[in-house]
């Protein structure tokens, strides 16, 4: 009997334990606003974050010497924050450019102590050093010293332990850097998270950065407390010099990686803001919250890269060594998919059909858009993306290959075009991305065999070179076409093509001549030897209207060898309710919440 | 006897360390040939920053002094090393977190499956072929045959967006509730049938037509007699069972948002976190070894006539 009495005790015990706190989880007084911007993140540490939802919870804890701001007109810009104001640069006479900066009066960090000039001297140092080895690193690489400061042996071991950038703190309130030359976004670095402050008595603690209690901050929040893989929940700081502005007191970012759970809980109410939509959801969510849905631009492309060194002509054909060929029937396969058929029916988030590589929204010095001038075409881009164009180009790119394989004309099919391994990471997008595309090379006899990697293995492949065709997207770090164009240099690690590389290594001799540019430079090489040039003479150009030109070379002569085959550009669908005001996301995707009200 | 359990116990304990330094090493070496590392994403970083990072975690140096390196700091200083992706954070610290709510989710959904599963089971034996034993039947084999995916999923919607009672996240007020339903329903379903199925066979053993026949009451002859020996096999059920919710509540997890370790699990894999694979392993291994080995024990407790070998 007395077992009898415990086992009713202990089931009644169970059954409160578990209904306790039943309820509505997010009661919502406006005083907090719950939003969801992703997993949990790898870091927060603002030297070695390279994430954009790290960036949204770095960008409401630090306050770097410039910010993002909205304007009253709803349009964006770099501003001042933590310094009186962005100054302009003086140029020395080795040509390298000096910015004396000042910080403003009463800044703190959230454990009282004052914001010293020393602070960021000694964070850049620490973000940009080999020692740290943070994936934004080379976001300092046009600070002078920087290529003595992140210099290693083969062994991994810094080359110059000691090695410092051009950076100083003369007094407290005063920063002086100098650059290896004029940088056109460089007020656009200083806003970057990896540009923000951190003191060095705090992060000698290394795992400063994984809990609350250690998180020392400068900026309008600090981490109250930190359920890790569940939840970040920052409040207002006080100390913060502009404390007065901030209107939302606290701010849970939730840590979900799950979007069918996202929606669930943007659906019954509980969050305000999730960033990530269930792609199989998005035609029901566009027509059941027409107010909620957002889609933002993005800098970035969804694009299907070629390793050059794969062999695509017929067997004993006389083109097998002919890079030219190889281009122009590269370019004209990408002419085969119909992008708006992506861009509507597989993707329907708002992404627009791409014609050239370097994204959408990246601006000229003229404020013109960079895509819109790209190529020389009476059309925008480098080939005809609208709707009515498409069997044009169907056509023009059937008579092109022509030229090289062999046509049956009764099947409208290709006969001895070689088979083709398209890969891409285990995704339903990406997967319903490469059918159409297999589907479309197929209706022209064209074999093109799908292989899905999960996402080490696939990147591990692609950077290898492992591959014939590969899906591949990018995202700008910062507004200047020059992120989409010094990734495809001979030695960078992002050269999935593999320019430069292999058989590429001895290719065909191009002639560039930057003459007309104003440049005493002629180069005759093959394509990555004249390419590295153009890159490097762009890095070092001071005048923008000439780099903007040369940037424009640059993404013809990678256009020109078809091995980038855009689809479209990203775009960053999100949820918000209609309730929150004052809201904004930069370009980079990058989500604002301190000045959000909700009604 | 004692003695004999004892050093049954040992011998077993020993078979365990074994089996765990078998999963390690076997663990270690195929994670180590799975292409891609730890330190790779969509964009790449420097070679001079990818070399920093190998000599810093020591993935630089021969897989084999790796290996033994990373045995040497489990066993003598129980050390699991850093997470290479939650960079400042230790494996153990990351392991502790998951397994806070990994545990008490799996505890909680253990108990509830035991405490209805056996009442529920015990009930049905009892009236036999009645309608409510018919009934109990036909919703204990839907539990057990449905997956956690669509119970899950069908729960949620039910609860958290039709109705709106529940929090959809694990992580709110609240938010345990239905994770936990989830994951007892099928293990109560389970033990329900078992316990159902056990209670008949031993109904009608001889000892208790002989405790009826001299007149015992019949609350004592289901409580005193009947349940005790109609729980082997729930026992035999419930070690493993507990150790696979504790462990294998990943869908689940997914499904409500539930940070727990299942989530740490899979991340550390598609991640190359190669410390937080072999923490996670090494922890889920022991614990299923473990379960394993007290049920073994509860085991011959209730029925002495098992003789442990």
């Amino acid at each position: 009997m007395r077992k009898k009495i415990f086992a009713v005790i202990l089931t009644a015990a169970l059954a409160v334990s578990c209904l306790a706190g039943c309820g509505k989880s997010a009661s919502n007084d406006g005083s907090s606003i719950n939003v969801c911007v992703g997993s949990e993140p790898d870091t927060i540490d603002p030297a070695l974050n390279s994430a954009v939802d790290g960036a949204t919870y770095l960008v409401h804890l630090f306050s770097g010497l410039a910010k993002w701001e909205q304007k009253p007109d709803g349009s964006l810009e770099i501003v001042a924050d933590a310094a009186t104001e962005l100054v302009d640069g003086v140029e020395n006479a080795d040509g390298t450019v000096t910015y004396t900066y000042t910080l403003r009066d009463g800044l703190k960090w959230s454990d009282g102590q004052p914001v010293k000039a020393s602070d960021f001297v000694f964070a850049w140092n620490r973000a940009a050093s080999a020692e740290l080895g943070a994936d934004y690193g080379y976001m300092f690489e046009v600070v002078d010293g920087y290529e003595e400061i992140s210099a290693v042996d083969d062994d991994g071991n810094p080359i110059n332990p000691d090695a410092k950038l051009n950076v100083s703190a003369p007094d407290d309130k005063t920063i002086v850097v100098t650059l290896y030359n004029a940088v056109s976004y460089w007020n656009e670095l200083l806003a970057f998270p990896t540009y923000f402050p951190v003191r060095e008595d705090v992060v000698s603690n290394e795992g400063w950065a994984t809990e609350a209690s250690t998180y020392v901050c400068n900026g309008p929040y600090k981490i109250d407390s930190w359920d890790h893989q569940s939840v970040i929940r920052l409040v207002k700081n006080p100390d913060f010099v502009d404390a007065k502005d901030i209107t939302m007191s606290q701010i849970n970012f939730y840590l979900s990686d799950d979007q069918n759970n996202m929606l669930t809980n943007f659906k019954n109410g509980d969050w305000q803001l999730i960033d990530d939509i269930p792609t199989n959801e998005m035609a029901s969510v566009k027509a059941e919250y027409p107010d909620e849905y957002v889609v933002a631009g993005n800098l970035g492309t969804y694009y299907v890269c070629w390793n050059v060194n794969e062999q695509i002509m017929p067997e004993g054909s006389e083109f097998a060594k002919d890079e030219y060929a190889k281009a122009e029937v590269r370019r004209a396969v990408g002419l085969l998919f119909d992008r708006n058929y992506i861009c509507d029916e597989i993707g329907q988030a708002g992404q627009v059909p791409a014609s050239s590589f370097v994204a959408m929204g990246m601006t000229e010095p003229d404020g013109s858009q960079f895509y819109e001038n790209a190529g020389t075409n009476s059309y925008t881009g480098y080939y005809d993306v609208s709707a009515d164009a498409y069997s044009e180009n169907f056509n023009q790119a059937i008579s092109v290959l022509k030229k090289y394989y062999d046509y049956d004309e009764a099947t409208g099919k290709f006969t001895n075009f070689p088979t083709l391994t398209y890969i891409y990471n285990t995704s339903e997008g990406h997967k319903a991305i490469g059918e159409y595309l297999q589907s479309a090379l197929a209706g022209v006899g064209i074999t093109m065999n799908l292989e899905n990697q999960e996402w080490a293995t696939f990147l591990n492949t692609r950077k290898n070179g492992d591959y014939s065709i590969a899906r591949n997207g990018w995202l700008a770090d910062y507004n200047d076409p020059i992120c989409f164009l010094d990734m495809w240099t001979t030695d960078s690690g992002n050269n999935d093509v593999q320019f430069g590389r292999g058989a590429h290594k001895d290719g065909a001799v191009y002639d560039m001549d930057l003459t007309p540019y104003g440049y005493d430079i002629k180069v005759q090489g093959t394509w990555s030897e004249t390419y590295d040039v153009l890159i490097s003479t762009i890095k070092r150009c001071t005048d923008e209207n000439t780099r903007y030109k040369l940037m424009h070379v640059a993404e013809d002569m990678l256009m020109d060898t078809g091995c980038i085959t855009p689809l479209y550009y990203y775009t960053d669908p999100y949820m918000i309710s209609k309730n929150v005001d004052g809201f904004f996301a930069n370009p980079l995707g990058y989500k604002y919440f301190m000045f959000t009200k909700i009604s | 006897m004692n003695s004999k359990l004892a050093s049954y116990i040992i011998k077993r304990l020993l078979l365990a360390v074994v089996t765990v330094w078998v999963v390690i090493t076997v663990t270690f070496f195929v994670m180590h040939s799975v292409p891609g590392g730890p330190f790779m994403g969509e964009k790449a970083i420097s070679e001079a920053a990818q070399k920093a990072l190998e000599a810093k975690y020591g993935l630089d140096k021969p897989l084999f002094v790796q290996y033994t390196t990373y045995l040497k700091d489990i066993v003598t200083k129980f050390d699991f090393g850093p997470s290479l992706k939650q960079r400042g954070r230790t494996v153990v610290a990351v392991i502790a977190d998951g397994m806070k709510t990994s545990a008490k989710l799996g505890v909680i959904a253990a108990l509830i499956a035991l405490a209805i599963g056996v009442v529920l089971g015990s009930f049905a034996a009892l009236r036999r072929n009645s309608i409510v034993d018919r009934i109990i039947m036909v919703i204990t084999t839907a539990f057990v045959s449905m997956p956690s995916f669509i119970m899950g999923s069908f729960l949620l919607i039910l609860f958290s967006i039709k109705l709106g009672w529940l929090p959809a996240n694990g992580a709110s007020r609240g938010g345990l509730i239905l994770p936990v339903i989830t994951l007892s329903l099928s293990p109560m379903a389970y033990i329900t049938r078992l316990t159902r199925s056990s209670m008949l066979d031993v109904l009608g053993q001889d000892y208790i037509r002989t405790a009826k026949a001299k007149g015992v009451p019949r609350v004592r002859i289901i409580f005193g007699h009947a349940l005790k020996n109609s729980l082997l096999p729930v026992i035999t059920y419930f070690g493993p069972m507990l150790a696979y919710i504790v462990t294998g509540s990943l869908v689940v997890e997914q499904i409500f948002a539930v940070p727990g370790i299942g989530r740490a699990f899979v991340t550390s894999i598609t991640g190359r976190d190669y410390p937080m694979i072999m923490g996670t392993t090494i922890i889920l291994a022991s614990l299923i070894v473990i379960m394993n080995l007290i049920s073994d024990i509860l085991y011959k407790i209730v029925d002495p006539r098992i003789t442990l070998e």
